[in-house]
């Protein structure tokens, strides 16, 4: 049977040579589709392996062990079902901590917990009427005068702004009740009521006039409540950026820097950074349409620089400007033609806004060393706010440029349990205290919740959102009690076990041996069960949320190419042999009559396809080898920022295994087999009787 | 079995019909034919007179519509494809009126491609058994050429050698010399029937050529699917003829 195979393959072999056209279509696509297979899930497998190291070594571990009874799946990097996902709690730490440090192969455990929470950034208008309340106090009439003036600008702008949003807007009362406060401030005779009653009318225009303030910067914080000591030390991709770490044992936050970059930065700043990355990618403020109407946009923002500058700064920056630009003209119209760039002023203006103006300007709402006010929406329905101090800011080192690796911040154990609003009977009592001594620091906004929570939650990505009062009702049945007092900042010093031993929400697994994943899950959850601990234990790509599933979809895409691509090979190899089944018919006809068995005609037809494929396919998995070798030598560079943690950096460098080769041959080849089936019986069928019936 | 020689083939009230659309074609009528082990037969007709499909049924690559067709000792009529198959691969060798060799194939492949079939033969045994019937043919400088390098006549040569190689107990030749000249033609059935003299093969071929019918020892006639009463060449005589039994329609 051996000799008889030998004769097959060399029929198949010449049959191929013979029909080269049919043999060159259908081999391109074999070519291509092993190509795909190849060089696709290689790429694949080594994302998955550089994600896995992005992820487990910024935030999840390599194993997070959370309550086996939460309602949701934990998801780190957050879910595309925002804000209201439950994973259960683990209302006692130590035990947990003690039982997982108790497995061997296990280096290290740290607790965890979730909680967003926003902050208040702060608009130019508050910044106008804190000088205002400090220049009446001090009775300085000339300071007065000057922001007042300068108020009276940017309620100008307001008005303007809210007249024009007003047909857009659902809740035309509440508009012509802002209207109504601006016009007041509009009015002439503002300014005398402001002199007669100092505290009285800044108390009226910081309740009623500033929150109108479009601009009002109502900062989304997602933060991760960690054991701060040893974090840095479990995940050793953290890096402190600036600043320092909060001190041992004490509250504190530790805020991203993308954070910082991509929210609490100058709008204009941030605009221009925008512009300056989309060039640095090679496009053009002349050819690309969506970059001209960023630069146009941003230029019509320039109040929020000017609006910025302290008086001497605008003077300093007129002159400035004045000589810069060769012109004349007031500092907004300076402004407005300074930020009205092309492509061949872009870079010096650029480096001109960083060196000039940004040091005049607040660059970054929240900056390091200040003391914010961060507000929750508890478990138990009630808005908390807590005060904190920014200690540093942080990234994760070649995850810098990552917006999802960025959406965390980090807060200490104590701080997470006031935001999320559980706590042991201590704290609780501690905190009555402290709201006892205090009420200092009480926040003035009533509407600021309604801001907060109205807006629908909203992205990770966000500008956030300062609504119009839409979505007010949500709150009807909301106990607003201690909405508004965060109190004074806490400055105890935590000992370990107060912080660590509490409430968290899950535990971070350090492995000694990355690889034994599958198997620690199968021993902490078979240890906790003895134990009576109801957790469950799940890999990086289960407890990252969001960020696992894009490796999901990575594969269904790459996955759905790759059956598409098969799909017309299939066809197309079934349409060829069944065509040449049909040319071929004297001589299957031939074959048949002087003793050729049915089978022999099929596995004529098999091996020649199978031939093809393994030659085809064989050439494509060398060029997808071939190809992935050359991208692991130069790198694949991450060209959008959500590439990078999927990099793990800012180049991926790909490799391929032999399981990639065996994939991608073992398809085609199954493939070749499959596509030939019905050419192949079609052929069996063909009668000998055929033989005697051939023309010459 | 009613008369006393089985034969080699044997056919009994052979019949033929094919459906064609709504009207059948009777091919065959009640043909009955014996045929000995070693002879050299013509089957002559005009065109459509129904030689091909008589050879078809001993050929056992089609099946009587009623009858007996009995090929080398085997009732053909409750045979399985693949049995007819094997009878086909071991008893019988074709010759085919358009050559039909496999074109992807070298001269020496396309002979050894039944042997391959059989399989059991070592690589030397097979070799030995190419060379000697590509010799017989005459074709030994052709060896190593394709199909589509060589004459009408040389091609016919080489599927003689491919009918010859498996050493069949009967040949058969559906007109043989139709695509060929005459002079060619003739060589051909000169070939055949030297190698009928010294090795006694069994030799069934179809002509509707008169000067090709009077080389054969023995010519059965055949006119609208029955035979007819035939002469015997005036080499020898020994064939037993039974006429069809020409019931008319
Ligand atoms: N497959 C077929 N279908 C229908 N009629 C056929 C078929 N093959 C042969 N015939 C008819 O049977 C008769 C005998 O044909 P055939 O055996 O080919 O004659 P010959 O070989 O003597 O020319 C003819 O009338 C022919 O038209
Ligand atoms: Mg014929």
């Amino acid at each position: 049977m051996s000799a008889a195979l030998g004769v097959l393959l060399r029929m198949a072999l010449r049959n191929l040579v013979v029909h080269r056209v049919k043999s060159g279509v259908v081999g391109a696509i074999m070519f291509f589709g092993v190509f795909l297979v190849v060089s696709g899930t290689a790429m694949l497998d080594s994302i998955r392996a550089s994600m896995e190291k992005s992820i487990t070594s910024s935030l999840s571990g390599n194993i997070q062990v959370y309550s086996s009874e939460a309602e949701d799946e934990l998801a780190l990097f957050g879910s595309m079902a925002m804000g209201a996902s439950d994973i259960g709690e683990i209302d006692a730490f130590a035990p947990l901590r003690e039982l997982l440090l108790g497995i061997d192969g296990i280096k290290a455990v740290v607790p965890m917990g979730i909680a967003t929470a926003t902050v208040f950034g702060g608009t130019e208008i508050d910044r106008v009427l804190n000088d205002l309340r400090v220049s009446t106090q001090a009775a300085d009439a000339e300071g007065t005068k000057m922001r007042f003036e300068q108020l009276g600008q940017i309620v100008g702008r307001m008005r303007k702004d809210v007249a024009l949003a007003a047909t857009a807007s659902s809740d035309p009362e509440k508009v012509e009740d802002n209207l109504a406060s601006l016009d007041r401030v509009l009015a002439p005779g503002f300014y005398d009521e402001l002199v007669a009653d100092p505290s009285g009318t800044l108390d009226w225009l910081d309740n009623k006039v500033a929150p109108v303030a479009a601009d009002g910067r109502m900062l989304y914080l997602r933060n991760i409540g960690t054991n701060l000591d040893t974090f840095p030390k479990s995940f050793d991709r953290f890096r402190l950026v600036e600043g320092e770490m909060v001190p041992e044992g004490q509250r504190g936050i530790l805020l991203s820097k993308a954070f910082y970059e991509k929210q609490a930065k100058n709008y204009v700043a941030r605009e221009l950074d925008k512009v300056k990355k989309q060039l640095d990618q090679g496009k053009t403020i002349a050819e690309d349409k969506t970059l001209s109407e960023l630069v146009a946009r941003t230029a019509t923002q320039y109040q929020r620089i000017a609006f910025q500058l302290s008086p001497v700064d605008a003077t300093v920056v007129t002159e400035k400007l004045r000589a810069k630009l060769g012109t004349d003209g007031d500092l907004a119209t300076l402004l407005q033609s300074f930020l009205t760039m092309d492509d061949t002023n872009f870079a010096d203006r650029y480096a001109w806004f960083y060196a000039e103006i940004a040091p005049k300007i607040r660059l970054y709402e929240l900056p390091v060393g200040e003391e914010i006010t961060l507000r929750s929406f508890t478990k138990s329905g009630y808005i908390r706010a807590v005060n904190v101090k920014v200690y540093g800011s942080f990234e994760f080192s070649g995850l810098e440029t990552s917006d999802l690796a960025g959406a965390n911040n980090l807060v200490d154990m104590m701080t997470f349990r006031s935001l999320y609003g559980k706590m042991t009977d201590d704290q609780l009592g501690e905190l009555a205290e402290i709201k006892a001594a205090s009420g200092a620091k009480a926040v003035t906004r009533d509407s600021v919740e309604d801001d907060l929570f109205g807006g629908g939650g909203g992205s990770l990505e966000t500008e956030t959102t300062t609504t119009t009062g839409a979505g007010f009702d949500e709150f009807a049945g909301v106990k607003l009690g201690a909405a508004g007092s965060a109190g004074a900042l806490d400055t105890t010093r935590y000992t370990t076990a107060q912080m660590e031993d509490g409430l968290a929400l899950t535990a971070a697994v350090i492995l000694d041996n990355p690889d034994d994943v599958p198997a620690m899950i199968e021993t902490i959850e078979a240890a906790a069960a003895a134990k009576g601990l109801k957790v469950q234990a799940v890999d990086w790509q289960s407890s990252s949320g969001i960020v696992g599933q894009i490796v999901m979809v990575l594969q269904v895409v790459l996955y759905a190419a790759i059956f598409i691509i098969f799909l017309v090979a299939l066809v197309i190899i079934n349409n060829t042999m069944v065509m040449a089944t049909m040319e071929r018919t004297t001589e299957i006809g031939t074959m048949r009559a002087i003793g050729a068995q049915r089978p022999f005609v099929i596995v004529l037809f098999l091996v020649e396809t199978m031939l093809l494929g393994a030659i085809a396919g064989g050439l494509g998995a060398a060029a997808g080898a071939l190809f992935i070798t050359w991208l692991n030598h130069v790198g694949v560079p991450a060209v959008a920022d959500a590439l990078v943690l999927l990099f793990a950096g800012p180049r991926l460098y790909p490799v391929f295994t032999a399981s990639n080769l065996l994939f991608g041959m073992g398809s085609i080849l199954a493939i070749s087999a499959l596509s030939t089936l019905y050419p192949s019986v079609l052929a069996a069928r063909v009668p000998p009787v055929v033989a005697m019936q051939a023309k010459e | 079995m009613s008369t006393a020689s089985p034969g080699i083939v044997r056919l009994t009230d052979v019949v033929k019909d094919y459906p064609l659309g709504k009207v059948t074609v009777h091919a065959l009528q009640r043909v009955n034919l014996t045929i000995e082990k070693g002879e050299f037969t013509v089957i002559a007709g005009p065109s459509g007179s129904g030689k091909t499909t008589l050879l078809n049924l001993i050929g056992c690559i089609d099946v009587a519509t009623a009858g007996e067709v009995t090929v080398d000792g085997k009732s053909t009529g409750k045979l399985t494809d693949k049995q007819l198959t094997a009878l086909r691969l071991n008893s019988i060798g074709f010759i085919f009126q358009s050559f039909n060799l496999i074109n992807v194939l070298d001269i020496k492949q396309n002979v050894e491609f039944p042997l391959l079939l059989q399989g059991g033969m070592t690589k030397a045994q097979r070799a030995a058994r190419v060379d000697d019937v590509v010799d017989k043919v005459g074709l030994r400088q052709f060896a190593s050429q394709r199909p589509n390098e060589l004459s009408g006549g040389q091609r016919q040569r080489v599927a003689i050698a491919r009918a010859l190689v498996t050493r069949p107990a009967i040949v058969l030749a559906d007109e043989p010399t139709a695509n060929l000249d005459s002079v060619t033609g003739t060589q051909i059935i000169d070939l055949m029937r030297d190698i009928n003299h010294a090795d006694k093969t069994t030799f069934i071929f179809s002509t509707h050529d008169d000067k090709v019918m009077k080389r054969a020892d023995r010519i059965v006639r055949i006119l609208d699917g029955m035979l007819e009463a035939a002469g015997l060449s005036e080499a020898r005589a020994s064939g037993v003829i039974e006429n069809g039994g020409g019931v008319h329609a």
